[in-house]
């Protein structure tokens, strides 16, 4: 009798010792991030459910307060819809990160798998890190978009260049202390190949500061999405980012507060409840 | 130490030639030369390539590339080609704003930073202690354009005691500098004090843990005195690190915060620059932030190095 009464707890510790990422969901941080960054999500995707009017159709009445018209949110300077334009701009920031971060990731850990390999590869791809590096941020979103111009695709070429040395740098530094590990010492002793070694027992290894990292890079993406809208080379007015459609309020904040009110909210909750995430993921992950 | 530099050193310098060849290459890549650009959409063959000609964008590329270095080094940065004026005098113009106000942001940064990391780490009031720990949060996480148009509608528009942008120069008008300068060296400087803020906090938690903490506390040394004497002496050179590496940053973030606040720096005439395809512009400005970017880079490492033996021998 005594005996399973105290398996009890055991079989709660049990259920208490889930996957890290599953136990940082369950805290409120996290679910709070979780809301944030789905309600969104999810505004974005229904875009064309949520909004009457189109995002460039021009109504003819110009900044137009919230509530006149049909227009929930009110106008903008041209008379376009600004509930509209939120909803399709928040659209194309998924689009825009979707797309970039992932890749950025990506090659981020190839180059780091591939300077693994070889030191001489290894001076080569920390080196190359180095230059991206040498670039801030904006300094590189100028430099790429005085080859490509502004537009769509140099904001996902430029998030995704400034992704890759993160990943890599954080990887490899996951591979060189890893690799000294008692497991992989016995596994290159056993006679495991050297590529077998570094991506089924390395690799995996390695991942929790990478998927803490992703968390980040999705915020410094919303960042500089909007950072180059504002510097005028971003993606392309009419079709609407939440960071187009801020530094387009920018000269009517007196006249019209309401304009940057949408874009303003939005992306302060998407990179609160990020960074929310980002931070519950990095408390369990570190246990 | 010695040992340190000599290999510090070079590594920056191969870094600092590699961009200028990537700087060079970038502008050479455009679709549509400079040539093309200055003479307009009318001109005709001959006077496009008498320009390309009067310009030296006819020779090999590597020609124009020492070409290029050779006058950066002695210091002859030619004329510009559309903005106007002399390409040494509109970046001088602009890095001395661009200056001003990193460095505005710098010492925002490290008073906030202080204020933060401080009370984060000693305030008995749980209430405090959240305050900071959300002010911290919110200011690693919400992008200066999201604090700068909220700086400017709650300053500028609803209580109306700041300007909203511009400036007037530092000499011409000190007292009215100051109004114009704060703003935008907010919005730059709250990341950056985040950063050094949660650091501080940390370390000096650490710090606040160690025995002779306890000791100096057992020998009845007041709250006060062991934070300033004790404490934050030693939680501090991290700290300094920090801050040196968080000062490349602001001057990358400058970038932005001038064009939200029309502050009229270096991120500036290389919007104007990168519009108007003025490529000497481009071109050297490109070169000038990457080469300070990885100055402060060095210069940084140099001083954790001398701080921390540890370094040296890796």
């Amino acid at each position: 009798m005594t005996s399973t009464v105290s398996s009890a707890p055991a079989v709660r510790r049990g259920t208490a010792a889930r996957h890290p990422y599953l136990a940082a969901l369950t805290t409120t941080r996290a679910r709070i991030g979780l809301v944030l960054v789905g309600a969104v999500v999810l505004a974005g995707l229904l875009a064309p459910l949520l909004s009457s009017h189109a995002p460039t159709a021009q109504s003819g009445r110009a900044l137009v307060p919230p509530g006149t018209g049909g227009h929930l949110l009110g106008t903008d300077d041209l008379g376009r819809d600004l509930l509209s334009r939120l909803l399709y701009g928040i659209r194309t920031d998924l689009e825009v990160i979707a797309l970039a971060v992932p890749i950025g990731a990506l090659l981020g850990c190839a180059f780091a798998l591939l300077a693994a390999v070889h030191p001489v590869l290894d001076t080569v791809v920390q080196r190359a890190f180095d230059l991206v590096l040498a670039f801030p941020g904006l300094i590189l979103a100028l430099a790429v978009t005085a080859i490509l111009g502004p537009g769509r695709l140099p904001v996902i070429v430029v998030i995704t260049l400034a992704e890759i040395p993160v990943f890599g740098r954080q990887l490899r530094a996951g591979i060189l202390v890893q690799r000294e590990r008692d497991y992989a010492v016995a596994a290159r002793v056993g006679g495991t190949r050297r590529a077998r070694l570094l991506i089924r027992h390395i690799l995996p290894n390695c991942a929790d500061p990478l998927v803490v990292q992703l968390a980040v890079s999705l915020t410094v993406a919303v960042f500089l999405e909007g950072a180059m809208s504002f510097l005028g080379v971003g993606v392309r007015p009419p079709e609407p980012t939440l960071g187009n459609s801020l530094s387009q309020a920018l000269p009517y904040l007196s006249q019209a507060p309401y304009f940057a009110a949408g874009p303003l909210l939005i992306v302060t909750l998407l990179v609160l409840g990020l960074s929310l995430l980002s931070e519950a993921l990095n408390r369990e992950t570190r246990r | 130490m010695g040992r340190y530099l000599l290999k510090r050193i070079p590594s920056a310098l191969v870094v600092l030639v590699i961009a200028s060849v990537v700087v060079f290459g970038i502008l050479r890549l455009v679709p549509g030369d400079a040539a093309t650009a200055l003479a307009g959409p009318d001109a005709s063959e001959e006077s496009v390539a008498a320009i390309r000609r009067q310009l030296g964008l006819d020779q090999a590329l590597a020609v124009q590339y020492v070409h290029w270095i050779g006058d950066l080094l002695r210091g002859d940065l030619g004329p510009s080609y559309a903005v106007g004026g002399e390409v040494a005098d509109l970046i001088g113009e602009g890095f001395g704003a661009t200056v001003e106000l990193t460095l505005g942001a710098l010492l925002l940064t490290i008073a906030i930073g202080l204020a933060l990391g401080v009370l984060g780490a000693t305030s008995r009031r749980r209430s405090v202690r959240g305050v900071v720990q959300a002010l911290t949060t919110g200011a690693l996480a919400v992008p200066p354009f999201v604090t700068g148009v909220l700086l400017v509608l709650v300053l500028a528009v609803g209580f109306a005691v700041l300007p909203s942008g511009g400036r007037v120069g530092l000499f011409e008008a000190p007292d009215l500098e100051l109004q114009y300068l704060l703003l935008p060296a907010l919005c730059l400087a709250l990341p950056s004090a985040a950063v050094v803020g949660r650091y501080l906090k940390d370390s000096l938690q650490q710090a606040f843990s160690e025995d002779y903490i306890r000791t100096a506390t057992a020998a009845g040394v007041s709250r006060r005195r062991l934070l300033w004497r004790h404490a934050l002496p030693n939680a501090l050179p991290p700290v300094v690190t920090l801050i040196g590496m968080q000062t490349g940053q602001l001057l990358g973030g400058a970038v932005l915060v001038e064009a939200i606040f029309a502050w009229p720096g270096l991120g500036q005439l290389a919007e104007t620059g990168l519009t108007a395809r003025d490529y000497p512009v481009v071109q050297d400005l490109l070169l000038l932030l990457v080469t300070v970017f990885v100055l402060v880079q060095l210069l940084t490492d140099v001083v954790h190095a001398w701080l921390d033996p540890r370094i040296r021998w890796e």
